[in-house]
């Protein structure tokens, strides 16, 4: 079965390759677990490089879909898969940092559960409002936040998700405070913006860039230190005054502590490959989802900054409730 | 018109071969995921997802959309042939579908069922089609207070107008509440009732639960009957007889708009309409204590309301880009993975698909029909199977799709522990629907009261300044104000006795 059949498959390569550096990593099917349902946005991109990795490890890459608990059942299992290199953690941050910071979630792995091999996607933070909001601009908004604390209404795609803290950042840095509600998901908070019922949405940059092309919505800032490939004419928060204002959604793929350094080289310069493919970077764009590779120790200090980020915004949200 | 031309130019595209075979080989994939329970159709059409690369955009949308209403159908055949719902929506159709089984009028449920739901489907589609984009604006000004407003009325309707007995449907319903509080806070996100296993957090699997509830339940009590056959009945005459066509043609009417209004606003679900469509038909009928005993009016109504509100619930994912439900969000990422971004934009940017995907649900609902009429004799025929096989089967079945829902063993234990509860509540005479509608409408409810209560900061006077949400809210007080003062209008309706 697939024992028989990978080592033939592995000795025809070795044979190939010739008889001294036979490829040892990877000899059987990897599996990459999505903590989150398939056919949502993080899955999307969890496919498009699985399919293009498949390419470069010549062994099948199985995305394996385990939602639930806003990502925690597909961490829990990711955390626990043995350290061998063939069961990846497709990793949202910050959602896995506040699973670990909330001590009422209980989770069973904290934050050295995983090493973090190679980062993917990158998507902004953003606010946007209807096209005929009175808020023209970011400015705007501070202005109109400082006149009435606590009466403009701003919404999340749920407690502690990136759009939450990014708020909580927005209060500290502007010394405003927002009426926060939180929705579920994107849908809501494009109907309850545009339905007039919310006055602002915290949300990110790849799911409703399209919309603010057309006009529909207007964007009045993104929390990068670059302005978005996908809205040039949208001002960082970094031009607009408020440089400490630093809030996304990016997923990468890490293994589980213990997982060999070898293999753990060899997933890093597979899987870079996979994502420099241009039809990779192709896909990745069609689908609004902003290339950001980062490998090594660049994503190591990414994933340890941003979780000493998250613990500060995750304790305040935890005062408020 | 210039929609009319549009949709003429996509029903030339739509008829091409090939986009046929798309719709025909959707329609297939689509009622085998609907039989299958736990398969619904969200995770089906999200496995089915990867199949959909390899084609050009217009094919794999096409497709995707068929299996997504082929599922809503296939979902209605186990529901009457074994009293397992393949899908969620189907519930309702156990009620009164499996009564007609057991007397042997399995082939006209199910005909009736295919035939509503064609009806329900187009007529959903050329509304869709007429008012798509105004209607889909409209319904942006149902905002969290109108939703609750909905989800409250809705499920007074049902206690109200369901049930034989007030105060079983209503311990009933404060028990379906109590299991839909299991889980996340909805707003502060912290856990309730979850004992520490972050299985609970999403709470109590729907599909589990009604699967054990019905299916299990039911095994249960045939086995406690000893029952050796299911039916014994004349299975050849599938085709329903003039009495209940007529019985079923106001029905199909009815759900069709309930089917349709409801699938316009975000976030209803399927199951709501199909309760409203089947607790409306029950009020409006001359003989409601049919109702359970084998009522063709109540698969009728179901069924197509079911269908009614699949098509409809396109128009705010088309008009929009929002998702209404769980299954139009894979279907919009899928969509997504092709290259294609619902939304208003869409309308202009790429015309020609979408009023070729629009086209092909016409296409999709004939196919539909002409798929599962010829069938329904043979499902009929199944129930020909000896008991003791057919038992086992079911088991077998129910089992696998617990289990198939989120690979985990755990779906499994739920749904056999609430098929001993189903066989408890049955043997003590208690109504089973209220406790479902209460599990799934109570964390809509929590929700939309909660974010309500978020905009207002904390003042419930946001529902006197919503006429729409303060109107949804006194329907329940009318109606149960009026049971306390005239309890004969409602008094005993004879329901579901097994025997």
């Amino acid at each position: 079965m697939l024992n028989r059949r990978t080592l033939i498959a592995a000795t025809g390569a070795a044979a190939l390759a010739g008889p001294a550096h036979a490829q040892t990593f990877p000899r059987k099917a990897i599996q990459m677990i999505v903590a989150f349902p398939a056919g949502g946005s993080t899955d999307i991109g969890a496919r498009i490089v699985a399919a293009s990795a498949e390419k470069v490890f010549g062994q099948p890459v199985v995305v394996v879909n385990k939602a639930g608990a806003g990502g925690q059942l597909g961490f829990t299992e990711a955390a626990r898969a043995r350290p061998d290199g063939y069961t990846l953690a497709f990793l949202n941050l910050p959602g896995i940092n506040t699973i670990i910071l909330d001590p009422e979630r209980k989770a069973v792995f904290g934050i050295d559960a995983f090493i973090p091999v190679i980062n993917q996607v990158l998507d902004p933070g953003l606010v946007w409002v209807r096209a005929d909001s009175p808020y023209k601009t970011f400015a705007d908004l501070i202005e109109g936040a400082k006149k009435n604390p606590g009466k403009v209404s701003a919404c999340t795609t749920g407690i502690l998700s990136d759009d939450h803290l990014a708020i909580l950042m927005t209060h500290e840095a502007a010394k405003v405070e927002f009426r926060i509600v939180h929705f579920d998901g994107g849908a809501q908070q494009i109907t309850g913006v545009m339905g007039g019922h919310v006055d602002v949405a915290f949300d990110n940059v790849g799911g409703v860039f399209k919309r603010i092309r057309s006009g529909e919505l207007r964007g009045l800032v993104v929390f990068d230190n670059e302005r978005s490939k996908f809205l040039p004419d949208v001002p960082t928060a970094k031009e607009l005054g408020y440089p400490t204002i630093i809030s996304s959604s990016t997923r990468g793929i890490g293994v589980q502590k213990g997982t060999p350094p070898d293999v753990i080289q060899a997933l890093e310069a597979g899987l870079l490959k996979a994502m420099q493919n241009p039809d990779h970077i192709h896909k990745l764009e069609e689908a609004g989802l902003g290339f950001k590779p980062m490998v090594g120790a660049e994503y190591a200090k990414y994933y340890a900054d941003l979780h000493a980020q998250a613990a500060k915004y995750t304790e305040w949200a935890l005062k408020m409730r | 018109m210039d929609a009319v031309q549009h949709l003429m130019a996509g029903l030339g595209a739509a008829m091409s071969p090939g986009n046929l075979m798309f719709a025909f080989a959707g329609c297939m994939l689509g009622t085998l995921i609907g039989l299958l329970p736990g398969l619904g159709p969200a995770a089906g059409t999200a496995i089915l997802i990867p199949l959909t690369f390899s084609l050009d955009a217009t094919g794999a949308i096409i497709m995707l959309c068929a299996i997504y209403y082929g599922a809503m159908y296939g979902g209605t055949i186990t529901s009457v042939l074994i009293n397992v719902p393949g899908e969620a929506a189907s519930v309702i159709t156990c009620i009164d579908g499996y009564a007609m089984a057991r007397q042997g009028r399995a082939g006209s449920a199910l005909a009736i069922a295919a035939i509503g739901s064609f009806v329900g489907g187009t007529a959903a589609t050329i509304a869709l089609v007429v008012v798509a984009i105004p209607l889909a604006t409209l319904a942006l000004k149902f905002g969290p207070a109108e939703f609750f407003g909905l989800m409250v009325a809705g499920l007074c309707l049902v206690i109200g107008l369901a049930g034989k007995n007030l105060m079983a449907a209503l311990l009933m319903t404060v028990l379906g509440l109590l299991l839909a509080m299991i889980g996340l806070d909805p707003v502060r996100g912290a856990p309730r009732f979850t004992f520490g296993l972050p299985e609970l957090y999403d709470g109590i699997g729907f599909v589990p639960v009604v699967m054990g509830l019905f299916g299990i339940g039911e095994l249960l009590l045939a086995a406690e009957r000893r029952e050796t056959r299911m039916i014994e009945a004349d299975l050849k005459k599938w085709n329903p007889t003039k009495e209940e066509w007529r019985a079923s043609a106001g029905a199909i009417g009815r759900g069709t708009v309930i089917g349709f209004v409801l699938g316009l606003i975000p976030g209803v679900g399927a199951i709501v309409p199909t309760f409203m469509a089947y607790v409306l038909e029950k009020r409006v009928s001359k003989t409601p204590e049919r109702f359970g005993n084998g009522a063709i009016e109540g698969v009728a109504s179901a069924e197509t309301a079911n269908n009614a509100y699949a098509n409809a619930s396109m128009v705010p994912l088309l008009a929009l880009g929002v998702p209404s439900s769980p299954t139009i969000a894979v279907l919009m990422g899928a969509f997504i993975v092709n290259g294609i971004t619902p939304g208003p934009f869409l309308f202009t940017e790429r015309p020609e698909l979408v009023w070729t995907v629009i086209a092909s649900f016409f296409v999709g609902n004939v196919i539909l029909l002409i798929l599962n009429l010829p069938l329904v004799g043979l499902w009929a025929k199944l129930l020909r199977i000896p008991f003791s096989y057919m038992c086992t089967g079911v088991l077998i079945f129910c089992v696998i799709g617990a289990y198939g829902l989120k690979q985990s063993l755990f779906d499994v234990w739920i749904m056999l522990g609430f098929g001993v509860l189903g066989y408890l509540l049955r043997k003590l005479d208690l109504p089973l629907a209220p406790a479902i509608l209460a599990l799934i409408l109570g964390p809509m409810m929590e929700r939309s009261l909660r974010t309500t209560l978020e905009i207002s900061a904390g003042s419930f006077a946001i529902f006197l300044d919503r006429p729409l949400a303060l109107a949804l809210l006194t329907i329940p007080v009318i109606v149960l104000g009026f049971m306390l003062l005239k309890p004969r209008a409602f008094a005993p309706v004879r329901q579901a006795d097994a025997e």
